[in-house]
């Protein structure tokens, strides 16, 4: 027997889950990415380097702004582009906003509803509208950062290999710095409601981020750290999505997985709360993956404060995008909101010629599976079936999967 | 009156961009009761609806059925966004969805049957269409409110040029040579990327009438002849 999940709801992109059943126990899991493939690796073949960043945005919309980042990072390393520190500065900045902005949108408006028992926040308005405003205004306030620094609020086309079309004045970067403080307030609040939830989901094994906070030149696995073609990516068949091991084992990608590497890299209030909710945290059952989300959501309020007043008093300096090859090889490696993103090309005199994407929600697919296996053996027979669907799509929600984003991997 | 919001293959901005109304979809909610619209809410609904918004092209079969059903359930229907007015980026692929997949996925056919990227004009036929990649948030609003009001909203028809224009914005194709589409693209922006000195990338998708020779002549003294073709099909097929 079969158990169809609906559509998930609450998340972006459409896929749903099957569970099967087998002698009255829970067999197996198999979650069915049903996104129409879009082929990006495709779409970047042939084109002038110049062009790509902007096409790589389209891949996804909550985190447009690490798609141009990381396809600017493989580019300036395949072509030899320096970049000064200020233009460094603004894309942590931009990343800084996105993870603002998306990590207000899953807590706020797609998971909040589960942790208070409602099908949705526009139900939730008339009890909880103090709390959702407070989200909205946050997630407002990421967009901000993303408009200013990336030209829009979706899809900018200011992230450039080099730097910049536009850059922003000291003004502008002073108000940032200002706002950002404000929101610390509300968004503490956010911590100890998804500090609440009881642990689901399965264990985290084999956590992964890249070498730094937001980006880096390697992945780390547990104490290893290695380039991504150490992974496997195997297609299945019922996924337009490819699942990704490492030695065999699934991985995880995402807030999660970044406080349990590199916490230390956290200050001021949001390193509080993380010691104050350690031990959740160090279970690391991927329920947690929202709590984390939510001091992360403390974290980058308060370095976009400190790192927008740091770099209006520093002064900008402009990157002139010179090139000092026409051809090679370069991977980027970038923290977007939901986990790492991989960007990879071959340039041939100024053309992409070869290009391979590999995104957080894809590298978490098979680990969703087993989370879904785990819960579903835990509560089948336990609980009645609309309760057990619903139990069992809070979790999947709880990756905060991007779906759009996993359907076009392709090692050409 | 019954509002659904239907998304198809995307990269689902233009769904997430109505919640990026923030205030204003309060004032949109005191016309509409959002029946379904999966990002949003868990609520699943078969009702008859006033509005439905389709995002994204039709990329597979569940697309496709997807798509007829908010045809047949709804009074009046928008595409929004170039995914589902010009088909998008995925609409702009060279090869055919066969070799694409192959390339992809090797043997593996995959959950659902795929087809050619298209946009959602192309099955079903709309009431109304607002291009964009993503579409400009106050326009939305803006033919919402409009259908609320009984009042017939009003297409856009001028290109992307006549924006820069009447801004008196630098011209970055002829006075920078910087490679712009703005004369062949749909305006409604307020032609955001020649303001801060970038070309258009079109993605607002083409006006009805576009002079592709008379561009294409200009574009020839900038970049290669291979490289104009595919610009122009970054946001569609033509
Ligand atoms: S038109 Fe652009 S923003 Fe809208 S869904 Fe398609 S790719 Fe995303
Ligand atoms: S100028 Fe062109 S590419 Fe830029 S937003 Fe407007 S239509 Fe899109």
């Amino acid at each position: 027997m079969i158990i169809e999940l609906d559509e998930f709801t609450r998340v972006e992109g459409i896929g749903k889950a099957e569970i099967v059943i087998e002698n009255g126990s829970v067999k197996e899991v198999r979650v069915k990415i049903l996104e129409g493939p879009r082929f990006f690796e495709l779409l970047t073949v042939g084109r002038n380097y110049w062009d790509v960043p902007d096409i790589e945005a389209r891949i996804c919309a909550i985190c447009y702004a690490s798609h141009s980042i990381a396809s600017v990072r493989a580019i300036e390393k395949a072509l030899g582009i320096e970049v000064p520190e200020s233009v460094e500065k603004l894309r942590e900045l931009a990343l800084l906003g996105e993870i603002i902005e998306s990590h207000a949108l899953h807590l706020y408006l797609l998971a909040l509803p589960d942790v208070y028992g409602y099908p949705d926040v526009i139900s939730m308005l008339s009890k909880f509208g103090e709390l959702v405003k407070e989200g909205l205004a946050i997630k407002a306030f990421g967009n901000t950062i993303r408009e200013l620094i990336g030209g829009r609020e979706i899809h900018g086309i200011n992230i450039k290999p080099g730097g910049f079309g536009r850059y922003p004045t000291e003004e502008e970067l002073g108000t940032i710095a200002k706002h950002a403080n404000a929101l610390v307030r509300f968004a503490k609040r956010i911590v100890s409601v998804f500090a609440s939830q009881e642990a689901r989901g399965a264990k985290v094994e084999i956590p992964m981020v890249t070498s730094e906070y937001l980006w880096g030149d390697e992945l780390i696995v547990g104490n290893e750290r290695i380039q991504y073609e150490s992974l496997d990516e195997v297609p299945v068949q019922y996924s337009f999505a490819k699942h990704t091991y490492y030695k065999g084992k699934p991985i995880f990608v995402g807030a999660l997985a970044r406080l349990l590497l590199k916490g230390d890299r956290l200050v001021g209030e949001s390193s509080r709360l993380l010691k104050a909710y350690k031990d959740k945290i160090e279970s690391g059952y991927v329920i947690y993956n929202n709590l984390a989300q939510a001091i992360e959501l403390v974290y980058a309020l308060e370095r976009v404060s400190e790192l927008a007043s740091e770099i209006a008093s520093e002064g900008i300096e402009k990157g002139s995008g010179e090139a000092s090859e026409d051809s090679g090889e370069g991977i980027g490696y970038v923290e977007a909101p939901r986990g790492v993103l991989v960007h990879h090309y071959r340039i041939e005199k100024g053309r992409v010629v070869w290009s391979n994407t590999i995104t957080p929600t894809a590298f978490n697919q098979g680990m969703m599976e087993r989370s879904l296996l785990e819960d579903a053996k835990r509560m089948f027979g336990r609980e009645p079936e609309d309760r057990f669907k619903n139990r069992l799509e809070e979790i999947v929600r709880a990756f905060d999967p991007c779906i759009s984003c996993s359907v076009h991997l392709v090692r050409l | 009156m019954k509002l659904g919001v239907f998304e198809l293959t995307s990269c689902g901005g233009c769904a997430l961009n109505l919640l990026f109304l923030y205030e204003k979809l309060f004032d949109v909610l005191e016309f509409y009761e959002i029946v379904e619209f999966h990002m949003a809410t868990s609520q699943r609904s078969k009702e008859k609806l006033d509005v439905a918004i389709v995002t994204g092209s039709v990329s597979t079969q569940r697309d496709l059925e997807v798509v007829k059903e908010a045809r047949n359930r709804a009074e009046y229907l928008i595409a929004l966004g170039t995914c589902a007015t010009h088909g998008g980026v995925q609409g702009g692929l060279e090869n055919s969805v066969k070799e694409n997949m192959k390339k992809v996925y090797g043997d593996i056919r995959g959950p659902t049957k795929v087809l050619e990227p298209r946009a959602v004009i192309d099955y079903v036929p709309v009431d109304f269409a607002i291009p964009g990649c993503p579409y400009e948030k106050e326009e939305v609003f803006q033919v919402l409110i409009d259908i609320a009001k009984g009042v017939d909203p009003v297409p856009k028809d001028y290109p992307v040029c006549l924006e820069c224009k009447l801004n008196e914005y630098e011209c970055v194709l002829l006075k920078k040579g910087v490679p712009c589409l703005g004369p062949v693209t749909l305006g409604g922006c307020n032609a955001k990327c020649p303001a801060i000195g970038l070309g258009c990338i079109g993605c607002r998708g083409p006006i009805p009438d576009p002079n592709i020779p008379g561009l294409v002549d200009i574009l020839k003294e900038i970049i290669p002849e291979g490289d104009i073709s595919r610009k122009l099909k970054t946001f569609t097929r033509w």
